[in-house]
């Protein structure tokens, strides 16, 4: 596999575990900006482990998402059941503070950034093999995950919090218990994220993880369908590799097309490519074609 | 739009997408002696995005490189073309097209800026391609010797003298530096005060800022509550600008007692300064008035397609190193055959780290073990818009 | 004490910034139920062309603050009918979707000035029109023309607003179609002219804001709507969403405690902390301070 490839699937995978990250609280309608700041912690706190203190990559990768997991979840506590502007305002500033607390820690090189973190296993392909491989089992196992979830009554639960808040209570959803569970699990994707984000760099920059990234995964689902978990998978490569193919002379206006793509998708196309109504049709599609199959093998 | 269309519009862009991702550049056949019809030297480099406008004028050296080099009769005979590679600020553009670089380029210019040298850098060091990050600071360079050179020495060694001379001309006792929270600004801003405390002048505190500063008042009255007579200013070029406006408001009136470092030379610094700056001193490498013909060439140059503007300091970095790939390929015998790809990379870097009396566009320097070493630096006073030599320090 | 005071100052006249583009943003939020997250790079765009008209007119200023309300307006009426196709709800504040197709508009403009004006460099207001005038100087206090215009300016546009939206036909036209289209039609209220009143006074005041900001900073950059948008929000959600008043308030508030808190801390800290000032008081206040007034 040629490294550029390499680093576009790596990537990829970033972009659609952190995109879930940013769907699964959406689906209570709430933009759960503190992702990138779980990123950012879980990421700094495992280089500081594995380059400081000689711990292995595996320990400090579990021990990201556990850290991703527990900010989580102890902002949960407070911000379950809040209104969006605050879920977005506890984002903004746990960004802010993560950022300046690193920028001030000689410990994890301050400004500078953290250089050559070691490889995770032997050589440098090795290395990338193993994330690569980790990444889908993880985008794998997250997002059957999220199937589960969507197909399960918790998941309808959340689409009526979507809908309307008020009447899921008066439906008997919990909406504060239905908010911390989706804000712990995406900040515990976020935080194994951050850390694999390094790894895959081999380094840490406080402008790897930047409002800027907000903006990318919000472009992801909005543009692939913030309805379904289906059109980040789509939207993910399709807009990273966008930005790839563009000849010269128009990749320089990259920015205006990914913003413009964007407008028309919300104006167009609201719900994005991958609607509800798209995704619910290909799943029956596929259950009916099982069901004769299971019936009918031979298909007499 | 119908949904079929959509569908295959996003189906065609996701294959369009893995293609391009994992393209390959065909392969040359081979010839004695140099086989390629151009050489192509591909350059990392931020064109679109916050310094997008450092990334054309760094650009713009490299191709103006190109460009009397080919009026010469290009390298070894045949023509070199700088290609633009544009990662903006993002590693995560970096890392795929240093991918790309790595399968076919001898040696890379760029990245730019840190971030994405951070990023992506290992992957030329990985596979043993020099890659010439010109704008940094010997503390990022270095992490990725011996297929990377510095431009600049330690920063511990080449700032003290600076402002130690400084500090001295403009006999200041207590200095206050206004220091910005990026990069490798906080250490060069340590090593001004290793200096001031060679010329017995006192620090006497820093005051740090983040990028997303718009208005200084609060700043400025904090540093000047420390009752300095000196300024030290080592942040972003346009804030530094506002800065001393805003010491200007405050009744600031010896503009030779501010001090602005060499990252805060760039155009945002007068285009946002103006008669401001007059009568402040200001240290970086390049004497704008020098009288060598290619500098002036240089200079005309660059004056006409900007609209008047002198070149900025690291406008020169990369017309540099790409004469330093010229001599470099020339020196080596290098042919450019793909299947020599790996020894004439390690020729060409091996040869670039240790590369003696390099005619640089301003002046000539050696390199020593990637650390280039008898280079000046100046102290200018800013008047209208135009550095005035003060004094050449030499290490 | 001096300290105090020049600080104090300061965080006044950082403090007039948030004032003028969060009443900027108030006002679309009241007539138009529109989060336009990216209106500081609207405010920014126009500051560019009152900029490009002063250098091809001689530094007449009269044109470039007509340029200014002009481009604004034009913006408006451009982006305007874009978040309401998108919103769910005509009647309801959509943080959501509007939120994103204003970081789609921010992030067109912000590139567009990157590439189309100086090369993407900042940009300096000539004297003619930046208020770098020093009014008082007393050691470390110095109060400059422009912030004094940005303050009164910003606080008579608040006054003139409110008055406007809350005492006359006009306002309560424009806030009835906001709130009820079909309810200000059934009354006789013209919505297609309302409608497009309501966003050319946003217009004005956005192209009036850029002129102030403009005196008050002297300079801009392309980047420099993004700096601030955060905090415009912020202030906005902090006073209670349409909340002219709190709005004011709220964002001299804010400018003077990151002004004490660069002055007698760290100006590196100043961010977080203001965040983290913000966001207890949104705990306790999910409303916003002064309440939501839409």
């Amino acid at each position: 596999m040629s490294l550029a490839l390499y680093y576009f699937l790596a990537i990829t995978a970033i972009y659609i575990l952190m995109s879930w990250g940013l769907y699964l609280p959406y689906r209570v309608a709430h933009l759960h900006f503190l992702t990138v700041a779980n990123m950012l912690i879980s990421g700094y706190l495992a280089g500081f482990l594995v380059q400081n203190l000689g711990f292995s990559f595996w320990i400090a990768l579990i021990l990201g998402f556990a850290a991703g997991g527990i900010l989580g979840y102890l902002i949960s506590l407070f911000i379950g059941d809040a209104p969006t502007f605050t879920v977005v305002i506890v984002g903004f500033t746990f960004i802010y503070v993560s950022r300046t607390v690193v920028e001030n820690l000689k410990a994890v090189g301050g400004t500078m950034g953290m250089f050559g973190l070691p490889t995770v296993a032997g050589t440098p392909s090795t290395h990338r093999t193993v994330l690569l491989i980790l990444l889908y089992v993880l985008v794998v196992v997250v997002g059957f995950l999220i199937y589960r979830f969507e197909h399960s009554r918790l998941g309808r639960a959340a689409s009526a919090v979507f809908v309307d808040k008020d009447l899921a209570t008066s439906l008997g959803v919990d909406i504060k218990r239905m908010g911390r569970l989706v804000q712990t699990f995406s900040s515990l994707i976020a935080g194994g994220c951050g850390v694999l984000y390094g790894f895959i760099y081999r380094s840490y920059h406080l402008d790897f993880f930047t409002f800027h990234l907000v903006g990318i995964f919000m472009t992801v689902i909005f543009v692939g369908g913030y309805a379904t978990m289906w059109g980040t998978v789509i939207a993910a490569p399709a807009l990273y590799g966008l930005t790839l193919i563009l000849p010269t002379e128009v990749a320089s206006w990259r920015i205006v097309i990914y913003g413009a793509i964007l407008i028309a998708v919300l104006v167009l196309k609201p719900e994005g490519f991958i609607t509800r109504r798209l995704a619910y049709r290909v799943e029956n599609a596929l259950t009916r074609k099982r069901k004769r199959h299971i019936t009918d093998p031979k298909g007499d | 739009m119908s949904k079929k269309l959509m569908a295959l519009l996003a189906a065609l862009l996701l294959v369009a997408s893995f293609a391009m991702a994992a393209g390959e550049k065909e392969a040359a056949p081979a010839a004695a002696g140099v086989v390629v019809d151009q050489w192509e030297i591909p350059f990392l480099n931020s064109l679109t995005g916050a310094i997008a406008s450092i990334g054309e004028y760094l650009q713009w050296g490299a191709e103006r490189a190109a460009f009397e080099i080919n009026q010469a009769g290009g390298i070894a005979g045949k023509p070199v073309k700088v290609i633009g590679v544009d990662t903006a600020l993002e590693p995560q553009l970096g890392v795929v097209e240093m991918g790309k670089i790595v399968n076919w380029a001898l040696v890379a210019l760029g990245p730019v800026p840190e971030p994405v040298i951070m990023a992506a850098a290992p992957i030329a060091v990985e596979n043993e391609m020099m890659t010439m990050t010109a704008t940094t600071s010997l503390e990022y360079a270095e992490r990725f010797f011996p297929w990377s050179i510095s431009w600049f020495p330690a920063t511990a060694d080449r700032l003290p003298p600076l402002a130690t001379e400084w500090a001295k001309m403009a006999g200041v006792k207590r200095v206050v530096q206004f220091v910005g929270v990026y990069g490798p600004w906080p250490g060069m801003a340590a090593a001004h005060v290793d200096g001031l405390k060679a010329a017995g002048a006192a620090h006497v505190g820093d005051v740090e800022f983040n990028v997303d500063a718009v208005t200084f008042g609060p700043l400025v009255v904090r540093a000047l509550d420390m009752k300095p007579d000196g300024i030290i200013l080592a942040c972003w070029p346009d804030k530094a600008a506002k800065i001393v406006q805003e010491l200007k408001n405050r009744g600031w009136t010896d503009m030779n007692k501010i001090l602005l470092f060499s990252s805060a030379d760039d155009a945002a610094l007068y285009t946002t300064g103006g008669a401001a700056l007059n009568g402040t001193i200001i240290y970086n490498y390049i004497n704008v008035d020098t009288d060598r013909p290619r500098w002036i060439a240089f200079k005309e140059a660059y004056s006409r397609d900007h609209n008047g503007l002198q070149p900025p300091s690291l406008s020169t970095n990369y017309y540099d190193a790409v004469y330093m790939i010229k001599r470099a390929i020339e020196e080596t015998g290098v042919t450019g055959d793909p299947r020599k790809l790996k020894e004439e990379r390690k020729a060409i870097a091996a040869y670039m780290f240790n590369m003696k009396n390099f005619e640089g566009l301003l002046f000539n320097w050696d390199m020593s073990n990637g650390i280039p070493t008898n280079k000046p630096t100046y102290l200018f006073e800013i008047q209208d818009g135009r550095k005035k030599l003060v004094k050449e320090i030499r290490p | 004490m001096q300290v105090f005071i020049a600080q104090v100052i300061n965080g006044l006249s950082l403090g007039s910034i948030y004032v003028l583009l969060a009443t900027g943003f108030n006002l679309l939020l009241i007539v138009a139920m529109i989060i336009h997250f990216a209106y500081p790079q609207v405010v920014v765009f126009s500051m560019y062309i009152a900029w490009v008209v002063l250098r091809y007119t001689n530094d007449n200023v009269v044109l470039a603050v007509l340029a200014a309300i002009g481009s604004s307006i034009l913006l408006n009426l451009v982006s305007a009918p874009l978040f309401q196709k998108i919103m769910k709800n005509r009647e309801e504040v959509d943080i959501n979707t509007t939120m994103v197709l204003s970081l789609g508009i921010g992030m067109i403009i912000t590139d567009i000035l990157s590439h189309g004006f100086n090369k993407g460099l900042p940009i300096a207001f000539p004297e003619a029109l930046a208020g770098t005038r020093p009014l008082l100087r007393v050691g470390l206090i110095s109060i400059l023309s422009g912030q004094v215009s940005s303050l009164l300016v910003g606080v008579v546009a608040v006054s003139g607003i409110f008055l406007l939206l809350y005492k006359t036909r006009a306002g309560r036209a424009f806030r009835a179609i906001a709130e009820d289209p079909a309810g200000a039609r059934l009354v006789g209220i013209p919505i297609v002219r309302t409608g497009l009143e309501s966003y050319a006074l946003s217009g004005i005041l956005g192209g009036l804001i850029a002129v102030l900001l403009a005196m008050l900073l002297g300079y801009t950059s392309p980047g420099l709507g993004e700096l601030v948008a955060h905090k415009v929000l912020a202030v906005s959600i902090i006073a209670g969403l349409g909340n002219l008043v709190g709005g004011l308030v709220v964002g001299l508030a804010l400018g003077i405690l990151e002004a004490l808190v660069q002055g007698y801390i760290s100006g590196s800290w100043s961010n977080a902390i203001a965040f983290v000032v913000m966001l207890v008081v949104m705990l306790f206040r999910p409303r916003g301070l002064f309440g939501i007034k839409l």
